[in-house]
């Protein structure tokens, strides 16, 4: 046990304890390990607590342990030979969707005077007083909560908590579902209110509460405490776990990618003592990646040749003309004439709500569209050609990477995609009806050479991504990041030249986030182009060659960043040579 | 969901949902039991009529939701018609035999089946699901578990439903539902992710609620009233009166004149 405890628990300086437990041991069934191994820590009364920690450390539980939730209301083996719970605690949870019972926002924080038993002559005024503390200022409080934005709903969600007039606040990444302005506002609201109170935070993104946090406690992969002190301290000391562990500071972005002139590999941290853990230390997409990208050779791709050669460099995968996507019969994004080259990176952006992800429907064919895109140089006329069309040559990774699973086993994921595009080749092979019915009927049972070609290629993909140990696992099984990895293999294993992502960065910690712009960074080397919506304005202004932004229903500007094409192929080729 | 917001508030609007079910329940077992075609006729068209008058929708709406009445008249009405017993033949071909009393019976499980829908329609337009769960918690002593537990639920439908299309799309983008994919597979497909994402997301909503301290034991208050006033009278009346002139017009004013339809008519 090697708890690096930077000061003492300061019972000194506090005059009370708020929360604490001493030699915590906690197992999730099912698990081999014990997620906490006699882990001891003491929270003051009014301190502003910070928990950090890589993923799947056990941060929220920890959280849920102090808040007295573990295990009054959710069961989990755990023994403590001591636990003290704060008198009133109240939660924020991470998704703004899943805190609300009732369809109103007057409804729902009536709810917890109801569970007060507030009396009902009180509960208006109540209301409005938690609203306007949390900035939420509603002219009239019944609103359907779904019309609120994201950030809104996590403001009226620590409105709700207030209500419960908690000594304690537990806030459980309460801002990493959020976009920029949404997450600025609810921070500037726990701020307001929380003067006065205890806070423990998880958080992913310390770039909003790194200054006002008064202590850190630094967690392990293992669950144990690697350290605990003074925030600046922490933040100072240890800067190279926080990389590791994929932790949002401000200055993530500068050193992972320099101020648009270094490489990435470049700006990989190459000091001696933290290379064995680098980013790499789970095998990131870059680490597995080989130096020369991904080639078509080795991909076995049948109509790779004319997109990857430098003579087709001028010829656009994708191009729009008077494009608009429709939604019943009205426009929902509207494009003049925008084109995707091969190696671009085009950042979509845009406010919510604006048109983006049905700009990407569109593209996919699953909308219905009028006005003109081609694909290769193909002009397809109709929803279902142009949905042919798209499916040979662009790949689409969804926000939440479950949806597209589709087999039991992660191997299955990969050579799913390989075996129907074969059959497909083969149905726009075949000559006659009949013909083509014993042709299929034959080739129905793969002769067990193109099976194990199949998943041998399978098998190079994963390992590609970092994935290869996990081949025979249950895709539900994997962690948030694998997920989206596996996602985006089983998406481009066929080599398409198009990569349409949907917010890939979205949620993610800094260590997944970077896995998968690496990933793009390499995709881009190789001749592909990725089109991504995305609200981190960083990746628009460091790695993107073009930004397209989306507003109204219209694509309002596509303007070029000054990053060329083939820079992404250059540096790599410096960094192969190397 | 803006299409099911009423345009005006009737009587039925604010009548109290704990007494208006009552009511609507005892409307709808005297629609059950109405065996004379001159009744149901009369009780099709009232309620038809009241559903467009009361039900605070503009008659277009009305109308859409109404237009489902025609398929469940056409649907209730034809099985009977066309293969009913009777013994005074007017058509017949193979097993179909169309009969006056099968003809007859037909049109009246029709109409009822018309009244009917006039009546579910007209309760579940004039009914928000929040109101009626307040009643019900406070008027008939519903456990609130069940109470919040159903308007949790509601709040998580529509949700639910984007994740459906969400599926739906993705799918499409993998390359399923054609080739080897056969539709045998595609329950699986769908039920595999809608329903994990539905179970955590219940459970996250369900601990959220814990937190916010939702103790079924503990006595409690209510944000919204369920009182008993003169609208609920109204309503009463409204009901009842209408449910009156149908049976009055039905003795007064038959249209077909025909005895009770489940012996000879």
């Amino acid at each position: 046990m090697e708890n690096r405890i930077e000061s003492p628990p300061r019972a000194s300086d506090a005059p009370s304890i708020a929360a604490g437990v001493e030699n915590l041991r906690l197992k999730f069934p099912g698990s081999h390990d014990l997620l906490f191994r006699d882990l001891s820590l003491q929270i003051g009364q009014g301190e502003k607590v910070l928990l950090l920690g890589p993923s799947g450390c056990g941060k929220s539980t920890l959280l849920q342990v102090l808040g007295g939730i573990i295990p009054r209301v959710t069961e989990v083996p755990m023994k403590a030979d001591k636990l003290t719970v704060p008198e009133s605690i109240g939660i924020v949870f991470q998704d703004p969707d899943t805190q609300f019972c009732m369809p109103y926002v007057d409804e729902e924080l009536a709810f917890v005077l109801e569970n007060l038993a507030v009396p009902r002559e009180n509960m208006r005024g109540r209301i409005e007083a938690a609203l306007h503390e949390v900035g939420l200022d509603l002219s009239d409080a019944h609103v359907p909560i779904a019309s609120l934005s994201q950030g809104m709903k996590q403001r009226l969600a620590l409105a709700s908590v207030l209500l419960l007039e908690p000594d304690t606040l537990l806030l459980d990444e309460p801002s990493a579902l959020l976009d920029p302005e949404g997450r600025r506002t609810i921070w500037e609201a726990v701020r307001r209110v929380c003067r006065q109170k205890t806070v423990i935070i998880v958080e992913h993104r310390i770039e909003e509460v790194q200054d006002w946090v008064d202590r850190v406690l630094l967690f392990a992969d293992d669950g144990s405490l690697l350290a605990d002190g003074a925030a600046d301290l922490i933040f100072g000391r240890y800067r190279a776990d926080l990389l590791r562990y994929g932790i949002w500071y401000p200055e993530a972005w500068s050193e992972a990618y320099g101020d648009g002139e270094r490489s990435v590999k470049e700006a990989l941290p190459v000091n001696g003592e933290l290379k064995p853990s680098g980013r790499s230390c789970e095998p990131t997409a870059l680490a597995a990646l080989p130096g020369a990208g991904i080639s078509s050779a080795n991909l076995e791709a049948p109509e790779s040749e004319s997109w990857n050669t430098p003579a087709a460099a001028s010829e656009p995968l994708l191009r729009l003309e008077n494009f608009r996507v429709l939604r019943g019969g009205k426009t929902v994004c509207a494009a003049e004439s925008a084109a995707v080259h091969p190696g671009d990176l085009i950042a979509l952006t845009g406010p919510n709500g604006a048109g983006k992800s049905s700009l990407l429907l569109g593209l996919m064919g699953l909308l219905p569209h009028e006005g003109s895109c081609e694909y290769a140089g193909s002009r397809p006329s109709g929803r279902r050609e142009l949905r042919d069309a798209a499916a040979k040559h662009a790949a689409f990774v969804f926000q939440n990477p479950e949806f597209q699973f589709v087999t039991n086993r992660v191997l299955d994921e990969v050579a799913f995609t390989l075996r129907s595009e074969a059959e497909a080749l083969l149905r726009a092979s075949r000559t006659g009806a009949f013909a083509g019915w014993i042709e299929r009927r034959r080739r129905a049972r793969p002769d067990a050479e193109t099976e194990a070609a199949t998943v041998r290629r399978s098998q190079a993909c994963l390992d590609r991504f970092g994935l290869g140990d996990y081949a025979e696992r249950h895709p539900y099984l994997l962690s948030l990041g694998q997920k989206r990895r596996l996602s985006v293999a089983s998406a481009i294993v066929s080599d398409k030249p198009i990569l349409l992502l949907d917010e890939p960065t979205f949620g993610q910690d800094a260590r997944n986030a970077f896995a998968i712009l690496d990933l793009c960074e390499r995709l881009r080397a190789s001749g592909h182009a990725v089109l991504m919506i995305t609200h981190e304005m960083e990746i628009a202004e460091r790695l993107a060659t073009g930004i397209w932004t989306v507003e109204n229903g219209k694509l309002s500007s596509v303007r070029a960043t000054g990053r060329s094409r083939d820079d992404a192929i250059r540096l790599s080729e410096r960094g192969g040579a190397r | 969901m803006k299409f099911f917001e009423p345009s005006r508030e009737t009587w039925l609007h604010r009548a109290n949902p704990a007494l208006k079910l009552p009511l609507f329940v005892v409307l709808f077992v005297l629609t059950v039991l109405t065996h004379r075609i001159d009744a149901s006729f009369y009780l099709a068209c009232a309620f038809l009529l009241l559903l467009f008058c009361a039900s605070g929708y503009p008659p277009w709406k009305t109308a859409l939701l109404a237009s489902g009445f025609a398929l469940a008249f056409a649907s209730a009405s034809l099985t009977m018609i066309l293969f009913g017993k009777g013994s005074e033949i007017w058509w017949s071909l193979g097993p179909v035999s169309i009969s006056e009393e099968s003809f007859y019976r037909g049109l009246h499980v029709g109409f009822r089946s018309i009244a009917f829908g006039s009546q579910g329609l007209l309760l579940v337009l004039t009914t928000s699901s929040t109101g009626l769960f307040y009643a019900l918690m406070q008027r008939l002593k519903l456990s609130p578990k069940y109470a919040y537990s159903f308007m949790a639920s509601i709040r998580l439908m529509p949700m639910a439903l984007e994740e459906l299309r969400i599926r739906r799309d993705a799918l499409a983008v993998r390359g399923t539902g054609r080739g080897s994919f056969s539709l045998m597979r595609l329950p699986e497909l769908y039920a595999l992710p809608l329903l994990a994402q539905s179970i955590r997301r219940a459970q996250r909503t369900a601990l959220a609620m814990e937190v916010k301290r939702f103790d079924t034991g503990k006595t409690r208050t209510y944000f919204y009233a369920s009182p008993i006033t003169w609208n609920d009278f109204a309503a009463f009346l409204l009901l009842a009166g209408t449910a009156a002139a149908a049976l009055l017009l039905a003795n007064g004013l038959p249209v077909f004149g025909l005895g009770d339809m489940r012996m000879d008519p």
